[in-house]
């Protein structure tokens, strides 16, 4: 029985449901020596933003009980050297690309999202308006980040829309009060889908030195401990939003994508499950096709949203 | 290029208080293992601990490689408990090894604490590049934290002890230890340690000249280049390459490159 696994996300066609969390996986050669990167529906490459960025000062990081702690600050190589010395070597493996983009305002996001289009640097668009780790934007209409408030989520997305054909996608925050009110913001202003969700924002305190564990003082959790949250949010999403749904939150194994699946998502990205097993996308992408064959489904996309109500 | 491979215990002991050495079957990594190399291990399956632990590799031989490893948290009192003939998750080899150069004729190699765990390993291979056995000074706490003093005898390098109480060696530290050496021209210092040791021993090389390469320690979540969470600052002014990864630009580093101010303001001057 041959299963279709092929998914189309706001008009990105991807062989298979199956990406990588932005900042988990690097611009994808890194993990390729431990298998064809190639192989996955997409990679979505580190946030790009226009200069370089050298991130926050250490310790940036902490392990915390089935997860960790990050405030890594979009360290990147900067847009320029992404295109000269990461996209040859995707683009040679023939990858699905899905560019993350982070700016200070919305017109560094047009521009970027520009650019990239012209020089092929993306087959669809993906923008940050919710990393926890910077001090974000001009302002973020009161909120802390743009993805906390509907109307700069809009005003965002309408602006990376005119700036380029390729498909958009919006990465929202779980840090809100009602998940859908960005959703639907998001959707209104055409945004082509959205990924859900970025990290939940956390802290930890050594208690000896009274100090919090990283720089920043606080980070984003992610891993299993947050994956309940993340798909109750897609799930309530995916009730209200016509889009497309990019579900991602501590996915380890096919299992976890399937919850995100059945909550709504049409396609899943593995987060920092790939840090301590780099091949965990792929296992992902073969556990779904196996999952179809066991349960007789021909095509993936008939169980997107199926979670049977008791 | 790194592997992930299950690989089993073939010796696994107590080496020293609190510390343990752990042999594995690890034929592929050790193929392409080099001295400083680290690899990262699962301390058990699951989801506690979430990431693998990472851990200098000790020696190399022909099927497999020895960590030594100290027990600090939860995870590596978790792989202390692992016996023989189980297997772990492995992945490596990872990150940049020591430069050898058989022109640099006076390698000395300084290790505090469990510091010492890459020395044993690039010590037989500075003997075998070079045909110099390299001087070692070693320093702990105390006497009962002196590792791996017999190894160094036995391929002939002379040991040079050093404990904070005077119970093994000169009283002092590390650094007092090398000085007593005079490390000069011909000389390079490999160093491992505590921050605030390295930090005296690259003091004590940049006063008189000599080279000297750190492996540094960080947490870490991907040890492969990826989660960006174990930089430190160099001193570079380009923006872009100001953070550099213990991981994959490291974990060994020409001291110079290191900004030390940075890391002395964070540990406040301790290690």
């Amino acid at each position: 029985m041959s299963v279709n696994l092929q998914v189309n996300i706001g008009g990105l066609v991807m062989k298979n449901p199956v990406t990588v969390g932005s900042g988990t996986f690097g611009y994808g050669q890194e993990y390729n020596n431990y298998f064809d990167v190639s192989q996955l529906g997409a990679i979505t490459v580190k946030s790009l933003s226009l200069k370089p960025r050298a991130g926050n000062p250490p310790p940036r990081l902490v392990e915390t009980p089935a997860g960790m702690l990050n405030a890594i600050g979009l360290q990147n190589v900067g847009i320029d050297a992404y295109l000269s010395e990461k996209l040859p070597w995707l683009r040679k493996h023939g990858c699905t690309i899905i560019a993350n983009i982070y700016g200070h305002t919305p017109d560094e996001y047009g521009q970027l999202a520009e650019r990239l289009e012209r020089e092929g640097g993306a087959d669809a668009i993906e923008a940050n308006l919710s990393c926890p780790n910077v001090h974000n934007a001009r302002d973020a209409g009161g909120c802390k980040l743009v993805a906390q408030s509907p109307e700069r989520v809009a005003e965002y997305t309408r602006i990376v829309k005119s700036a380029t054909k390729l498909p958009v996608f919006v990465k929202l925050s779980p840090n809100v009060m009602d998940i859908t009110q960005p959703a639907l913001a998001a959707e209104e202003a055409g945004a082509d889908a959205i990924s859900l969700i970025n990290t939940l924002i956390g802290m930890g305190i050594n208690p000896e030195t009274r100090r919090s564990i990283l720089s920043n003082m606080v980070g984003g959790l992610s891993g299993p401990a947050i994956r309940p949250v993340a798909v109750k949010m897609v799930w309530e999403a995916a009730s209200v939003v016509k889009i497309p749904i990019i579900g991602m939150g501590g996915i380890c194994t096919a299992g976890d994508a399937m919850q995100f699946i059945l909550a709504g998502a049409r396609a899943v990205a593995v987060g920092c499950a790939s840090f301590r097993q780099p091949d965990t996308a792929l296992q992902v992408v073969n556990g779904l096709e196996d999952y179809c064959k066991r349960h007789g489904v021909v095509d993936i996309n008939e169980l997107v949203g199926g979670v049977l109500t008791r | 290029m790194p592997h992930v491979v299950d690989c089993k215990i073939t010796a696994h002991q107590e080496a020293g208080r609190g510390h343990y050495r752990m042999a594995l079957r690890a034929p592929k990594i050790a193929a392409e293992a080099s001295p400083g190399q680290f690899c990262m291990i699962e301390v058990r399956p699951g989801y506690h601990p979430f990431l693998r632990r990472p851990m200098s590799i000790e020696r190399i031989f022909a099927d497999g490689i020895s960590l030594l490893y100290k027990v600090e948290g939860e995870g590596t009192r978790l792989l202390s408990t692992v016996a023989v003939g189980q297997s772990v998750s492995v992945q490596g080899p990872l990150g940049k090894p020591f430069p050898i150069n058989p022109a640099w004729e006076r390698p000395i190699l300084v290790a505090g604490g469990i510091g010492v765990a890459p020395f044993p390993g690039l010590a037989e291979a500075i003997i075998s590049k070079t045909g110099r056995a390299p001087e070692v000074v070693i320093a702990a706490r105390n006497d009962s934290l002196i590792l791996c003093e017999k190894d160094f005898k036995r391929m002939g390098c002379r040991v040079t002890l050093a404990t904070d109480d005077g119970s093994a060696g000169r009283k002092g530290f590390a650094s007092e230890a090398l000085a007593d050496l005079e490390p000069g021209p011909g000389a390079v210092v490999y160093a491992c340690g505590p921050l605030a040791m390295m930090y005296a021993v690259h003091e004590v090389c940049v006063a008189r000249g000599v080279t000297c390469y750190a492996s540094l320690e960080a947490f870490m979540a991907c040890g492969d280049g990826v989660c960006m969470g174990c930089v430190i600052e160099a001193n570079v002014e380009i923006e872009a390459e100001r953070m550099v990864r213990v991981c994959a630009d490291g974990p060994v580093f020409d001291t110079t490159i290191i900004d030390w101010t940075a890391q002395r303001a964070r540990t406040g001057g301790r290690s």
